[in-house]
């Protein structure tokens, strides 16, 4: 409890804790939503906010506000999925390779400068031919999870190369801990900056995957993202029509949504490192 | 700090705001006329001087319909694809005929006249034009076709090649302006070859190719034509192509036809989006261009000196030779049973469907070839009376008529509730929106599938007559602007509407997925264009033949729909055998196969193509219009260089 | 002798084998997706309606194939690929034949690498620089204000960020062209003209670029610093009364240099696959859209063409990285 007390003392985290409730919220109401997204001509088109609808209707006779909700949930699943899942073969990756070294370092970097050297974009854009079929948030969000590791993997392995140099591993080495548990305990806290910073770079990078995908017409464009949204909007002119709301809305909930990560990351590796500092002075 | 966060978020706010410029674009009534917005620049900013090198005042630029080109130093148009429409078909070459689908004529290039085939069509005399010159100087004779056509017999490596080599049994000429071909086999459209229709066999300059070591490998830059431009300069990376008016403009056919071109330079230039497009039409930098339904009511709303095709509703080019609509796999059950075609088509509602796809701005037509030009006299008016008695079994003794004479009226209605002005003369009714199409009857097409073994779930949705749910997959190309985008897109909004889990797969690799088979549905056009002028079919028809049908897996020679049937063969083979010339004949035929095609219906035909051209009429007036229609409207079909002596500069 | 043998022989057979894999890959994965450079080229050829006699289709089919060299067994083929990129051959583009793979890349390059390079090392610099400043100064107000503007950019689409830039600075106040790499009618030269001329069309996709990479880099290098400056060692040296210039360059930048310079030197491997939405907003050259097109019309001699200069370079990129860590960080051992 006490945890949560000294998190919420920052503004950044009671902000990004709030945006974040409200964006899960907007998420989740979409299990209400009159309409079906992938209907077109529901209500009447090319209309301005108004109290009937808060954020006004598109060109496709949609309602932007249960399209916003939509994309800013499909967005989340694909680019949590994207981001979580690689995130963990990452830090696997990297702190296995960067502490046992040799053998295994030699092999685990084969793996990942493969999947770094093979032009990710060429591989996506032939699966996304190729499975056409069973294409869909879960796997895409999958999709970008396995090309989405290499490179935030080799960051983690430099970061341990250079602690296991420090003397606390020697110390705690000495003093015959685990590895599991040294990796854990010792090296986790100083890579934590490091994952979250790059969770959030990874979640902006498959949703900019998606958005990508979305404008050269590779997923399906009938389920609103926040990729295809706004590629519906830019393709249908929206700009220089005066549809501000139409292309709006992903812009906004996708400065908010990163706004948040951003300030949760912050706060809470800052939070982490004065405990780390202090537990290792406790511990020399 | 939060305080820092309100001048960003009001920044980018602003910037919305100032696209949007306040103004509302719900369209009233009294707006009908120009589509809504507010221009983002006052008109009165002067254009800037873009092109340096170039006057302004004295150059004509054109947006590139096919993009980019991948091959600028190489102007050899027989091998492979040159990115043609860069200039190369419209400016640098002149065809033995063209056709010029606004004023339904054939307009003579390099030919003199028509060509002249003996009674078995065994043999085709084509008389040439005399006075014509390369852009080198050297002139144009019967040696340069023969020539051509024997070399292009020699090598492999030409497209044009397998017709060629499977066709010709000798060329000659047997003087400098008559060419006479003997075929293997007899082919009454034999000609066609050299009628440009977007593309055409052109014909080589000899005195340039027979010095030539490997003219496959020859990249034939500069390139030498007998049009009324040559090249001027091209950018390497491929975005841009120079033309320069010819000195001895007048040795050329448009020349000698029409007089001399007014642009002294013309520029075709790429653009990877539409977005700059139009802002490069608002800024005075582009002259002429294509773009999507979306695109050109931005332009218009913005612009102050562009304008359409048509500068009242539907604004749009509907005289395009070509019909749009979905295309069935019929070597794919359940398309394989023309009953389901029927019943997917009577579930659409054709208004909302164009309404979905093009706001209600297209000429509906009920047969495979478009309302528009020659054909509706040729053919929609004359099967109006069979088409209203039209009748589907639908099985327990029940009938159906489908045609609906009264669906033009129901989108003129719907154009009417977006606020666009429409005149209640029932002539405009026929011409912007057809003679008609067929009924919504979702309880008929209810009926059509119960009889071949359909059946709907608990929830409402359609199951296979093998119990398993049924999803449609629709592909088309991934190019949201274009109509097999929107034709795809409308088609699965109303078959979701009727129960069907229909998806919409866009796909930027359709032709391979079309053409060896592996599809259900697309938004592929129902039938090939017909030539664009005169009433022969034999290019729509053809195309059905079952000779040219393939398994599944092997690319298709003739429509994608790998539909034919013995009926069809037949009237195919009559029309072959028939003198393109002699109309009567070849409509009656036509009639007979465009008949077939509803009977049986392997694509659904819905409305023609159109064109969403934007004029600027800054520099260059005299654009052939709606009002005006000397030549067809295009920049990247071959005629454009028919175009060119009409233009006039404003002197700005 | 024992750092070769331990360390630098495996590291360049690992440095191979990465290439052997990744030419398999792409020469395996388009021929298993459904693209077909044959499809591609008739309906090419076909579009706009334009005519090809159906009844020689065949033929013309049977001469592609032959031209294209696609007879015999994907085994043949791949065999027949190495021999021809050992002797240094890319063969023909499909899609642009004949025209060789070489040429097509020949002439992508210099506009994919000059804007790309630039772009990439002026994003990192001012990137770090300002980052590694706002980290180490994180209580400053203009730190925060950075920090500010840097979160509310980055999440910004990339696509929209540009399109925003070509309307603002190519439409609204007209200071830059809107599309194209070259004006109109310039032939190259190396004239002051034409060097202005390419620097002008080049100057919004570079902002684009420099504005996605600088705050990606700025975020890193902020948090990274942030972490480094509250360790022990820069606190010592705080309270030992060690110049402060001297403290943020030799203690705390150069310890949060280490995972930035692995990012660097992969940004530039990557540099290769070309940057696809910068030149499609922008209409600019360069090899995203060659790739893009290759990949889409079934080229497959240009896919691999584009992809090997594409793995050669990351790869290359990560064996550097690997050889000079040591001299960034000479804590890290050659293991």
């Amino acid at each position: 409890m006490k945890v949560i007390q000294d998190l919420f003392r920052d503004y950044r985290f009671t902000v990004s804790f709030c945006v974040l409730c409200l964006l899960f919220s907007l998420a989740f109401l979409t299990i209400f939503s009159p309409y079906d997204p992938t209907r077109w001509g529901v209500v009447p088109r090319d209309l301005k906010p108004s109290w009937e609808y808060p954020l006004g209707t598109n060109s496709k006779g949609q309602d932007v506000f249960w399209q916003g909700a939509f994309a800013i949930r499909n967005s989340l699943i694909i680019s949590v999925i994207a981001g979580v899942v690689s995130r963990i073969i990452a830090i696997l990756v990297g702190m296995v390779a960067g502490y046992r070294g040799r053998l295994t370092d030699r092999v685990l970097m084969f793996v990942s400068d493969s999947f770094l050297v093979i032009p990710l974009f060429l591989i996506v854009v032939m699966l996304a031919m190729l499975i056409r079929q069973m294409m869909n948030l879960v796997t895409l969000g999958l999709l970008l999870a396995i090309f989405g590791w290499a490179w935030d993997a080799r960051l983690i392995r430099s970061q341990i190369l250079s602690l296991r140099e420090r003397e606390f591993t020697q110390t705690a080495v000495l003093s015959g801990s685990g590895t599991l548990r040294l990796v854990l305990k010792e090296y986790m806290p100083f890579a934590t900056p490091l994952v979250f910073s790059t969770l959030i770079n990874n979640m902006s990078w498959a949703i900019g995957m998606e958005m990508t995908l979305a404008v050269l017409g590779l997923v399906d464009m009938d389920t609103p993202t926040l990729g295809t949204m706004l590629q519906w909007a830019i393709s249908y002119q929206a700009m220089l029509l005066g549809y501000w709301w139409w292309i709006m809305t992903p812009v906004v909930l996708a400065i908010l949504l990163f706004v948040a990560l951003y300030w949760l990351s912050v706060s809470i590796s800052e939070y982490l490192d004065p405990r780390t500092r202090l537990q290792r002075i406790g511990a020399q | 700090m939060r305080g820092k966060v309100l001048p960003v978020m009001s920044l980018l706010a602003a910037l919305s705001l100032l696209v949007s410029c306040g103004r509302g674009p719900t369209v009233t009534p009294a707006a009908g006329v120009t589509p809504p917005g507010t221009p983002l620049v006052s008109p009165a900013t002067p254009a800037p001087d873009v092109l340096g090198v170039l006057p302004r005042e004295e150059t004509l630029i054109v947006a590139q319909l096919t993009g980019r080109v991948g091959t600028p130093d190489d102007f050899n148009e027989w091998v492979g694809w040159k990115w043609r429409d860069r200039g190369m078909q419209q400016l640098m070459n002149e065809p033995l005929w063209s056709v010029d689908f606004a004023t339904g004529k054939i307009i003579n290039g390099l030919a003199a006249g028509d060509p002249i085939y003996s009674e078995d069509f065994k043999k085709v005399t084509i008389p040439l034009r005399k006075g014509v010159a390369w852009s080198d100087g050297v002139p144009f004779t019967a040696a340069d076709v023969v020539f051509t056509v024997e070399t292009l017999i020699k090598h492999e490596g030409f497209n044009a090649h397998a017709f060629f080599a499977e066709n010709v049994e000798r060329v000659y000429a047997p003087d400098d302006y008559t060419v006479v071909f003997e075929l293997k086999q007899p082919n009454s459209r034999f000609h066609t070859t050299f009628l440009d229709r977007w593309g055409s066999t052109w014909i080589m300059p000899k005195h340039i190719f027979e010095k030539v070591e490997d003219p496959v490998k020859f990249k034939f830059n500069p390139p030498v034509g007998t049009g009324p431009y040559k090249l001027h300069s091209y950018d390497p990376a491929g975005y841009w192509t120079v033309w320069e008016r010819r000195e001895d403009w007048d040795k050329s056919p448009t020349g000698i036809l029409f007089g001399e071109p007014k642009p002294k330079y013309i520029v075709f230039q790429a653009f990877a989006n539409e977005g700059a497009k139009i802002l490069a039409q608002l800024t005075h930098q582009l002259d002429a261009v294509d773009l999507s339904a979306e695109g050109l009511k931005a332009a218009l709303a913005q612009g102050r000196t562009n304008r359409a095709y048509q500068k009242t509703f539907p604004w749009v080019v509907n005289n395009d030779p070509c019909i749009t609509g979905i295309t069935f796999n019929t070597a794919k059950p359940p398309y394989d049973n023309p009953e389901v075609r029927w019943a997917l088509l009577l579930a659409i509602d054709i208004v909302e469907y164009e309404a979905q796809a093009v706001d209600g701005m297209a000429t509906l037509s009920p047969i495979h070839v478009p309302s528009l030009g020659p054909y509706i006299d040729y053919y929609i008016k004359p099967m109006q009376e069979w088409l209203k008695e039209f009748t589907l079994d639908l099985g327990n003794g029940e009938t159906f008529k489908p045609y609906d004479p009264e669906a033009p009226r129901r989108l003129a209605e719907y154009a009417k509730s977006r606020g666009y002005a429409i005149p209640d003369d029932p002539a405009f009714i026929s011409r912007a929106f057809g003679f008609g199409w067929y009924k919504y009857a979702p309880d008929v097409a209810e009926k059509l599938l119960i009889k071949n073994g359909f059946s709907r779930d608990a929830e409402g949705k359609w199951r296979l007559p093998d119990g398993k749910p049924w999803r449609i997959e629709v592909i088309s190309r991934s190019d949201m602007s274009h109509l097999e985008f929107k034709n795809a897109a409308a088609a699965v909004q109303q078959w979701k509407k009727f129960g069907i889990d229909a998806v919409h797969v866009p796909s930027d690799n359709v032709s391979a997925l079309t053409q060896n088979g592996e599809y259900d549905v697309s938004g592929n056009w129902p039938a090939f264009e017909p030539w664009g002028a005169g009433p022969d079919l034999y290019r729509v028809l053809d195309p059905f033949n079952s000779a040219y049908v393939r398994p599944i897996g092997q690319l298709t020679q003739g429509h994608t729909s790998r539909w034919s049937s013995p009926e069809m063969d037949d009237v195919i083979k009559r029309l072959r055998e028939t003198d393109p010339t002699k109309t009567e004949q070849v409509v009656a035929i036509g009639l007979e196969g465009l008949k077939i095609l509803v009977r049986e219906m392997p694509g659904i035909p819905t409305f023609g193509y159109i064109g969403f051209i934007s004029w600027d009429e800054h520099y260059w007036t005299n654009w052939p219009g709606a009002e005006n229609p000397y030549t067809q409207p295009y920049t990247h079909w071959g005629p454009f260089k028919y175009m060119t002596p009409f233009l006039q500069p404003t002197g700005r | 002798m024992v750092f070769l043998r331990r360390y630098l022989i495996p590291r360049l057979i690992q440095y191979v084998l990465v290439i052997v894999f990744g030419v398999t890959v792409v020469f395996l994965i388009p021929r298993l997706a459904p693209t077909d450079p044959i499809a591609s080229t008739i309906a090419q050829i076909r579009s706009q309606g334009s005519y090809l006699d159906p009844a020689t289709v065949d033929q013309f089919i049977e001469d592609l194939t032959e031209l294209y060299g696609l007879r015999g067994s994907l085994w043949e083929q791949y065999i027949a690929l190495w021999m021809r990129l050992l002797r240094g051959d890319l063969g023909v583009s499909f899609f642009q034949f004949p025209t060789p793979v070489i040429v097509l890349i020949g002439r992508a390059l210099p506009w994919t690498v000059g804007l790309l390079l630039t772009t990439t090392v002026l994003g990192w610099l001012i990137g770090n620089i300002l980052g590694g400043l706002a980290g180490y100064f994180s209580r400053h107000k203009w730190s925060q204000a950075l920090d500010i503007l840097a979160m509310l950019i980055r999440p910004l689409p990339y696509y929209i960020l540009a399109l925003a830039l070509l309307l603002l600075l190519g439409y609204v106040v007209r200071w830059f062209p809107i599309a194209g790499g070259t004006s109109i009618g310039m032939r190259p030269s190396w004239t002051w003209t034409f060097i202005w001329d390419v620097l002008r069309h080049s100057f919004l996709p570079a902002l684009s670029l420099v504005i996605l990479g600088g705050t990606l880099w700025f975020q890193t290098m902020k948090l990274v610093v942030q972490n480094v400056n509250a360790e022990d060692f820069v606190q010592y040296a705080k309270l030992g009364g060690v110049e402060e210039g001297k403290i943020v360059f030799r203690y705390v930048i150069r310890n949060a240099l280490l995972p930035q310079v692995t990012g660097l030197g992969l940004a530039l491997g990557q540099i290769f696959s070309g940057a696809l939405i910068t030149e499609i907003v922008f209409s600019y050259p360069g090899l995203g859209m060659l790739l893009y097109n290759a990949v889409i019309t079934g080229d497959y001699n240009l896919i691999m063409g584009i992809t090997l200069f594409s793995i050669v370079a990351i790869t290359t990129a990560i064996l550097i990285i690997d050889l000079v860590y040591p001299l960034f960080d000479p804590r890290v051992r050659y293991r």
